[in-house]
């Protein structure tokens, strides 16, 4: 009782405290947009939220900042599930057949230290300006890091339980089902969550660079126009959703490996 | 065994390569544009050591340029942020008052911050060193503020039991404890500085190998495209390299 008293009370305290910095930095930031010159190049935070709320019914170029944030999400899952299912069967092909390992390791590698981002341009190339290019932009992001996290992942499977499932009498095939992929699971997430990361930095790359809608359209057209308060409520969105994608992923992750949870 | 998949790799590279070229230059599948040959490409390598189309600068000036403002805004990020992070993680007061807005940051991806660098500053070098400092600045301080939070609580009691006062104890046990972390959060960070650098370069930027790639595109020379992207992909991996060696010889008892 008394630690859960401490507890609370501990909460409590962090609460305050963040109460305290974020509204002693929106205040900050009020301030000096009021009342000095940097007024004229910073927006202050109440014409950014008025904007950012406005937007959900007042449409910025032809959709609302709803929908724009749905485009680039559908975007994200399409690109990304692609990814993270080829990945999974990449890294695990790679890293339990010495003959699939052979043939297109040394190709993944060559291919792998290429950011996200510096597809763009070839993408855009190859697949013209509809939706192809921010498809393979997300797809490639997933499908990197999910593959070299289930290579290593699977890899480094525990030999005695593969030997003792071998004895037990288990089909090859079985143990990459049974054995394999539930053991390298946790750090298949790793790969998924750092693939997500890079996905969703691609979308908003490739909605920058060559687009007509979703978020990073949003705030590119805000730089376009020279519209800091566009710039501000784009960023806002993209900070909340990226938010909103991290949190889902840990739960998701604390459901289907909560038998491998870090003690903290 | 072992030598034989040797083999098959090396096979299996010079067949892709072989159809790469076959598809390019005899069954001329696609146009030279949407995929140039294995062979064109490397000639492209070699000319933009001293040719200077289509974007102006040789491949070597493009790529100082770019390491040039990659490396000061990983600087920058690393040196503001890896005490930030041991600050927060050592002194109650920083992490409480900190923390909560570094967490509105930490989301943002940082190329999300490259309109409004490029609207503040311009799109000289202090606008990308800005979006460069953002982005490497967050995983250094993330890294090092877990890094602290691992130091062992019986370490700390024998250093407090021998009278050493808190700066002591910070400075001889705490980072010592965190420094593989901080390393692992230096390395995150060249890696976030060098990709956001690209992507800072195809926005906005008249040099560098971000605009190399921008500007293949515009022309439509992939040759200059693809040379560019291995040319990243090459320098990325070697500086990740560099930083692991460091690392190796620095961080004992690992």
């Amino acid at each position: 009782m008394e630690k859960l008293k401490l507890e609370v009370r501990h909460n409590f305290i962090v609460i305050e405290y963040a109460l305290i910095a974020i509204v002693g930095f929106l205040g900050i930031w009020y301030l000096t947009t009021t009342f000095t010159n940097i007024g004229k190049l910073v927006p202050n935070p109440i014409q950014v939220l008025t904007f950012f709320f406005r937007s959900f019914v007042v449409p910025i170029g032809g959709n609302t900042i709803q929908e724009h944030a749905l485009i680039s999400l559908g975007r994200v899952l399409i690109g990304y599930s692609v990814g993270v299912a080829l990945g999974i069967a990449s890294g695990i092909g790679m890293a339990r057949s010495m003959l699939f390992e052979a043939i297109f390791k040394p190709l993944f590698e060559v291919i792998r230290p290429i950011p996200t981002i510096a597809w763009i341009p070839l993408a855009i190339l190859w697949f013209g300006i509809g939706e192809m290019p921010k498809y393979f932009i997300i797809f490639y992001g997933a499908y990197a890091n999910v593959t070299i996290n289930t290579y290593a992942a699977a890899k480094s499977v525990n030999p005695t339980l593969l030997g003792a499932a071998r004895m037990l009498g288990m089909k090859e095939e079985d143990l990459l089902l049974h054995i394999v992929l539930p053991s390298s699971i946790p750090q298949i997430f790793a790969g998924m969550q750092s693939g997500l990361s890079a996905s969703w930095m691609g979308v908003i790359a490739a909605e920058m660079v060559k687009s007509n809608n979703g978020i990073g359209w949003v705030i590119i057209m805000g730089q376009e126009s020279a519209n800091t308060v566009q710039i501000l409520a784009g960023m806002l969105v993209i900070a909340i959703m990226g938010f909103l994608m991290a949190t889902g992923m840990r739960i998701l992750e604390g459901r289907l490996c909560s038998w491998n949870q870090k003690k903290i | 065994m072992k030598r034989k998949y040797v083999i098959i790799s090396i096979i299996s590279v010079v067949s892709f390569l072989l159809i790469w070229q076959f598809i390019c230059d005899y069954a001329k599948l696609f146009p030279s544009y949407v995929l140039p040959s294995p062979t064109k490409v490397l000639i492209t390598f070699i000319k933009k050591f001293t040719n200077k189309s289509p974007d102006g600068a040789t491949l070597l000036q493009n790529l100082f340029a770019s390491l040039e403002i990659a490396l000061s805004g990983f600087a920058l990020g690393a040196i503001i942020g890896v005490p930030l992070g041991i600050a927060m993680a050592w002194y109650k007061k920083v992490d409480l008052i900190v923390k909560p807005l570094f967490d509105l940051l930490r989301p943002i991806p940082p190329i999300a911050w490259i309109p409004i660098m490029i609207l503040w500053l311009g799109i000289g070098t202090t606008a990308k060193a800005s979006i460069i400092f953002v982005s490497s600045f967050i995983p250094c301080v993330l890294n090092s503020y877990s890094g602290i939070k691992q130091t062992n609580n019986v370490h700390l009691w024998v250093g407090k039991t021998f009278g050493a006062t808190n700066f002591e104890l910070l400075r001889k046990i705490a980072i010592p404890t965190a420094l593989p972390y901080i390393f692992t959060g230096l390395r995150v960070s060249l890696g976030t500085s060098w990709v956001s650098l690209v992507a800072a370069e195809m926005l906005a930027s008249t040099r560098g190998l971000g605009y190399m790639i921008q500007i293949g595109r515009v022309v439509a020379r992939t040759d200059v495209i693809i040379v560019g992207m291995l040319t990243i992909g090459g320098v990325g991996a070697l500086l990740a390299f560099i930083l692991q060696k460091i690392e190796n010889n620095y961080i004992k008892g690992k």
